[in-house]
């Protein structure tokens, strides 16, 4: 990947001699196939190529960017200069200081996989055709769509500082959509599986677990409008979650649009959550070496014991505030990583069974409003729990609350989880909140 | 025409005839170019200027009746040949394990070349004269926010969209695309509430839109709401008579219609509406339409992304299902014609069937008319963002602010807060649509990995009722 390396330090050196005080660039190469299945069949193959370069250069502290197509050492030093000609039309920010300077970076395994990178796409269309098989095994009218794909990427970075990145990833994704019809009553139901290597994909039994959930969905109800327990599954429980992480934002907490603004350092989770952050993860999707300004990731303490422990910083954002970098710049914005919640003691099972009269959460998207921290989303596929069983499930459903009061009425992690690459998604209950429905 | 795009259109055709030598029952070569600028104001500094630019070749090829698509960023011929190897060899793929092969239905070939309509070129106006343009933006909102304002943030972006679509039928049409958007959104704080106020416009204009859309209808509309959200309070929990603003109409009429109606959802077995077509499935009042022959309007075109004309579809009227939304393929699988819904968004993706500027007509009331009888209801406005589960004909929307219904007036301000229904139950519970008429809601629709440009509106609606997921 030297050659990508060479091109993204022509683009920073074209940026500086155009008057640039800082420059960093960013070249990727890759190339992606997918195939999508509509109704049971393959409905398209799709391969996609990408060669881009996308540069970003400081004037007095004022941002200028460039990004466009082609890896050729004419784009890249044609890019640094349009680059440093925006930064110049920007306005000076004197709360920039630098870039991010050199420093010994650690290695992250598991990231790329050469069978993936080479695999046929004739092998990626039998994934998509054997969940197709799979599905229909479980159900034989089920109706199902859905993708599988893989992608290869190479990716370099460098600033003008000298730092120098590279790093090769691959991933792959296998996805069904199961419906299932009785009449005008539908069941419907989406399951996936990713990996950045082929062992650890799961690329059959995809489409059957859909549809064993999506028969569970049939006979939807509304419930009660009330206020009471609700318990969120693995695929829902994240949304809490990365809600949380994203008003941690230092950038949010800066510009005064966050819901955390303050309280760090304060209790913001009930004592049942605790949270780290962890870039290294062998193999995990959001794994990487370093963040998107070049700084050496490593592993971290968000949330201890409910208590605030840092906000998310960027290498900007941290010189502003005098605070420690924590290495999550998405080079334009600030993002966590692989987040994994501290297990508790109690199975999933356990958790339902203690609850007498609320519901289970089961896909959902319970992110805070940044901002106003306010929570008000549809349940997409849930259940009632009655006396600690799930009755039946819900329809036209939605939970609502405050981000902070929510989290603060999480009073039990499980110990169970679903795992995904370089992710632990547990179950977690909140004691109580608004719930909505057409009953 | 510039010989530079002779010249492309010379080779996008010759790639095209290369597709016949591979036996290709149609082939699709597709040139898409993107140049746009963009700048955000943020606390009174112009912190970030960007400039993009991409452009690459997409290959679609129909081969022994399946589709095989591949796209490349190179400009390099010999890369193009290369990628429709690629496509011919995907269809090799997706032919062994097809169930029914792929038709298409007949259109007349057309040889066309549009260019973008604007009055004042974007490109042409220097950098600080657009910097200068939203810094009135923010100042404005600053001052109507006064000591309440938390952060204000302002947009500007202006963008070329070039689409060359030259297929094995003998269409060969160019479509030139101008676009202009300014947005601002502020944060407002009293202690620990925070509450948003954000408007976007956007148009398929030139400069000139930025010069007619005065700070009053922009940012300080946002700084108004903004600052009066902060008294208000959380919004109820459960079932009210509910009144939508255009704008929450216009999410609605998206999401809750507009994803069913498209025809590669109803092919595909996961559209509320299979089997409805002539059916009545909303109330005598509700008339909805995409029209993609709006002028000057986001989602508008000429010619979608299949060289077809774009046109207005009545997708139902007073109440009764009349036609979905087609490309090509779902034309001819349902035996219609084509009324050119395909559209794909850049290079990197073969056309799918999507929208473009969807939205309920008038009705004939006064937005007082129809809250007369509404004992204790809620009207819903500021219209942010939904979604749809088109099977189950399950959506939300997410309205930034309501205000409660009391006795049939205006009553105390509520906060952010969404809502959700059942498509068909919605519908047939419309029971009034005002003369007041608003398209705009300038943005993107989300659809298989898809970003599309689109619009949405209509009047204000007035529902039976809706679940509203505010707080007890």
């Amino acid at each position: 990947m030297d050659e990508l390396l060479k091109l993204a330090e022509i683009a920073c050196r074209a940026a500086v001699r155009a008057g640039a005080d800082f420059a960093d660039a960013s070249v990727e190469q890759g190339r992606g196939v997918s195939i999508s299945i509509e109704k049971n069949a393959i409905q398209s193959s799709d391969a996609r190529q990408w060669a881009r370069i996308s540069v970003r250069a400081f004037v007095n502290g004022g941002t200028g960017w460039f990004s466009g197509s082609g890896t050729s050492e004419e784009a890249a030093a044609d890019a640094g200069r349009r680059a440093a000609e925006a930064a110049k039309a920007a306005e000076p920010d004197p709360d920039f200081v630098d870039l991010v300077s050199p420093a010994p970076l650690p290695e992250v395994p598991g990231l790329y996989d050469p069978a993936l990178a080479e695999i046929a796409p004739g092998a990626v269309a039998e994934w998509a055709v054997s969940n197709v098989d799979s599905a229909r095994a479980v159900c034989g009218d089920a109706i199902v769509s859905g993708r599988s794909g893989v992608s290869w990427n190479r990716w370099a970075f460098a600033n003008n500082l000298g730092v120098a990145v590279t790093q090769q990833t691959t991933a792959a994704s296998v996805n069904a959509h199961v419906v299932i019809r009785r009449g005008e009553d539908v069941g419907s139901f989406f399951e996936w599986d990713s990996a950045r290597g082929l062992a650890d994909l799961e690329v059959e039994g995809i489409g059957a677990r859909a549809a064993s959930e999506a028969l569970r969905y049939l006979g939807s109800r509304p419930v009660k409008t009330g206020v009471m327990p609700v318990v969120f599954g693995p695929l829902s429980s994240d949304g809490l979650i990365m809600g949380l992480c994203a008003a941690a934002s230092a950038e949010e907490i800066q510009r005064r649009r966050s819901f955390l603004i303050g309280k760090k350092g304060e209790q913001v989770a009930s004592e049942a959550l605790t949270l780290v952050d962890d870039p290294l993860i062998p193999g995990g999707l959001s794994s990487s070496r370093c963040d998107g300004d070049g700084f050496p990731h490593r592993r971290l303490t968000l949330v201890e014991r409910g208590v605030l422990k840092t906000y998310l910083h960027s290498h900007y954002t941290a010189r502003k505030s005098g605070e420690e970098n924590t290495g999550h710049s998405t080079r334009g914005g600030i993002a966590p990583t692989n987040v994994i919640p501290a297990l508790g003691d109690k199975t999933a099972a356990d958790i339902i069974t203690e609850v007498d009269d609320g519901i289970y959460v089961a896909l959902a998207n319970p992110v805070p409003d940044t901002a106003s921290g306010q929570l008000s989303t549809l349940v997409d596929a849930g259940f009632r729990i009655e006396r600690g069983r799930l009755t039946h499930p819900l329809k036209n459903t939605m939970i609502a609350g405050h981000g902070l009061e929510v989290l603060c009425n999480i009073d039990v992690v499980s110990s169970d989880y679903r795992a995904e690459p370089g992710r632990v998604l547990p179950t977690v209950r909140v004691r109580a909140m608004n719930v909505a429905s057409a009953d | 025409m510039a010989a530079k795009a002779i010249e492309m259109k010379k080779q996008l055709a010759r790639l095209r005839d290369e597709a016949l030598r591979h036996r290709a029952q149609f082939a699709e070569v597709r040139f898409a170019s993107l140049r746009q600028t963009s700048i955000v104001l943020q606390d009174g500094r112009a912190d970030r200027v960007a400039e993009r630019s991409r452009s690459g070749l997409g290959v679609r090829v129909l081969l022994d009746g399946a589709w095989g698509f591949a796209s490349t960023e190179s400009p390099v011929y010999a890369d193009w040949l290369t990628c429709l190897e690629s496509a011919v060899s995907l269809a090799r793929v997706s032919s062994a394990r097809i169930e029914q092969p792929v038709e298409l239905a007949e259109v007349e070939p057309v040889v066309d070349e549009v260019r973008a309509e604007f009055a004042v070129d974007p490109a042409g106006v220097p950098l600080d004269r657009k910097l200068a343009a939203i810094r009135g933006y923010e100042e404005a909102s600053a001052r109507r926010a006064g000591d309440r304002a938390a952060n204000l943030l302002t947009g500007y972006s202006d963008a070329r969209e070039v689409e060359i679509v030259c297929n094995t039928r003998g269409t060969l049409v160019s479509s030139e695309r101008v676009r202009t958007l300014v947005w601002h959104t502020i944060t407002a704080r009293d202690g620990s509430v925070l509450q948003r106020g954000r408007e976007i416009r956007g148009e398929q204009a030139g400069f000139e839109l930025v010069e007619a859309t005065p700070a009053e209808e922009l940012s300080v509309k946002a700084a108004a709401r903004a600052v009066s959200l902060l008294r208000a309070e959380p919004a109820p929990a459960g079932k009210f008579p509910a009144i939508f603003h255009p704008s929450i109409t216009g999410l609605l009429v998206h999401e809750a219609i507009g994803h069913n109606a498209e025809a590669d959802h109803v092919l595909s077995g996961t559209s509320i509406l299979e089997g409805k077509l002539g059916a009545k499935i909303a109330a005598d009042c509700v008339t909805i339409v995409d029209d993609a022959t709006i002028p000057g309007s986001w989602g508008s075109y000429r010619y979608d992304s299949e060289g077809v004309p774009g046109r207005r579809r009545v997708l139902v009227e007073n109440g009764v299902l009349k036609q979905f939304m087609h490309s090509l393929e779902t034309a001819a699988r349902m035996g219609v014609a084509p009324n050119g819904s395909a559209r794909a968004d850049g290079f990197v993706h073969r056309p799918i069937v999507r929208m473009s500027n969807t939205m309920i007509e008038p009705g004939e009331q006064s937005l007082d008319e129809l809250m007369a009888d509404i004992d204790v209801g809620i009207l819903l406005r500021g219209g942010q963002w939904g979604y749809v589960w088109c099977e189950k004909g399950q959506y939300t929307c997410h309205a930034g602010e309501g205000v409660m219904i009391r006795d049939g007036q205006l009553a105390e301000q509520v906060r952010d807060v969404s809502i959700s229904g059942m498509t068909l139950e919605t519908l047939a519970n419309v029971l009034g649509a005002s003369r007041d008429f608003e398209l705009q809601m300038p943005g993107n629709c989300g659809k298989n990995g898809q970003s599309m440009p689109v619009n949405g509106g209509g009047p204000y609606l007035k529902v039976r009722e809706i679940v509203v997921g505010g707080q007890a």
